[in-house]
């Protein structure tokens, strides 16, 4: 595993923030994915996922976070992303992704966006 | 300035199928390119394209073997992957992943496709240098 990778979990103003930082592949997206699906099967129907440290992201990276936005919406939450790397919001932009999550530049808007 | 080494060059790799290995397969592929003078931009799209690459073909298995080739010539580097494995293959790893990874594809290299190898899985792809005269 990437040595690099690490996620911290906050609150900030009541919403839960999961920070990631590194780089999220194969090897590292389960520890996210596990991190998130706690979050959303103990009743928190939206997440902040703060992705201003992540140094590269995969499509593994990407499936995870589309899934747990579902689990959000299905529950009446989000899932709002911070990110401000133009080599990460490229990934989303490629994919087509941009037009399908919330995403904000720094974790106060993104948190404001769901209070 | 990076100095850009001229001719063919031929690298082979080869990884076990494991999650925490596949970094290996993108390690291979940004030195490559650099060494070919690509720029930071076209290093990064062709470490996710060998990263998907390898995907596309291993989904969410860790058995067998990766056999990757990346090959620069001129102001283009071919990079084919080979999954060999004595179980069935394919494993795709399902959900959005999969068509995911083959929008990356689409999107950060110039061609890239699937064909059977003596019988084994393979995948290629090639990317020619952004700053390349047309």
């Amino acid at each position: 595993m990437d040595q690099s990778f690490k996620i911290d979990d906050e609150v900030v103003d009541g919403v839960p923030v999961v920070s990631a930082s590194g780089e999220i592949d194969v090897a590292t997206a389960p520890p996210l994915r596990d991190r998130l699906q706690a979050l959303t099967t103990s009743g928190k129907s939206t997440v902040v996922v703060d992705l201003l440290g992540v140094t590269f992201l995969d499509s593994t990276a990407l499936g995870v976070l589309v899934g747990a936005l579902k689990r959000c919406r299905e529950a009446g939450g989000d899932l709002p992303l911070v990110i401000d790397e133009p080599r990460i919001l490229k990934v989303f932009e490629i994919t087509g992704l941009t037009g399908v999550f919330p995403i904000f530049e720094n974790v106060r808007d993104a948190v404001g966006s769901v209070k | 300035m990076v100095e850009r080494k001229t001719g063919t060059v031929s690298v082979d790799l080869s990884i076990p199928v494991q999650a925490d290995l596949v970094v290996l397969a993108r390690l291979a592929a940004a030195t490559v390119a650099s060494r070919a003078g690509f720029g930071v931009e076209d290093i990064e799209d062709l470490r996710l394209a060998v990263e998907e690459l390898c995907l596309s073909l291993v989904g969410a298995r860790e058995d067998g073997r990766l056999h990757l080739n990346y090959e620069c010539e001129g102001d283009s580097i071919t990079v084919t992957c080979i999954y060999e494995t004595e179980g069935v293959a394919g494993g795709a790893r399902g959900g959005d992943a999969d068509d995911l990874s083959l929008r990356i594809l689409d999107a950060l290299v110039d061609e890239h496709g699937h064909a059977d190898r003596d019988g084994r899985p393979s995948a290629w792809l090639r990317k020619r240098r952004s700053d390349a005269a047309v």
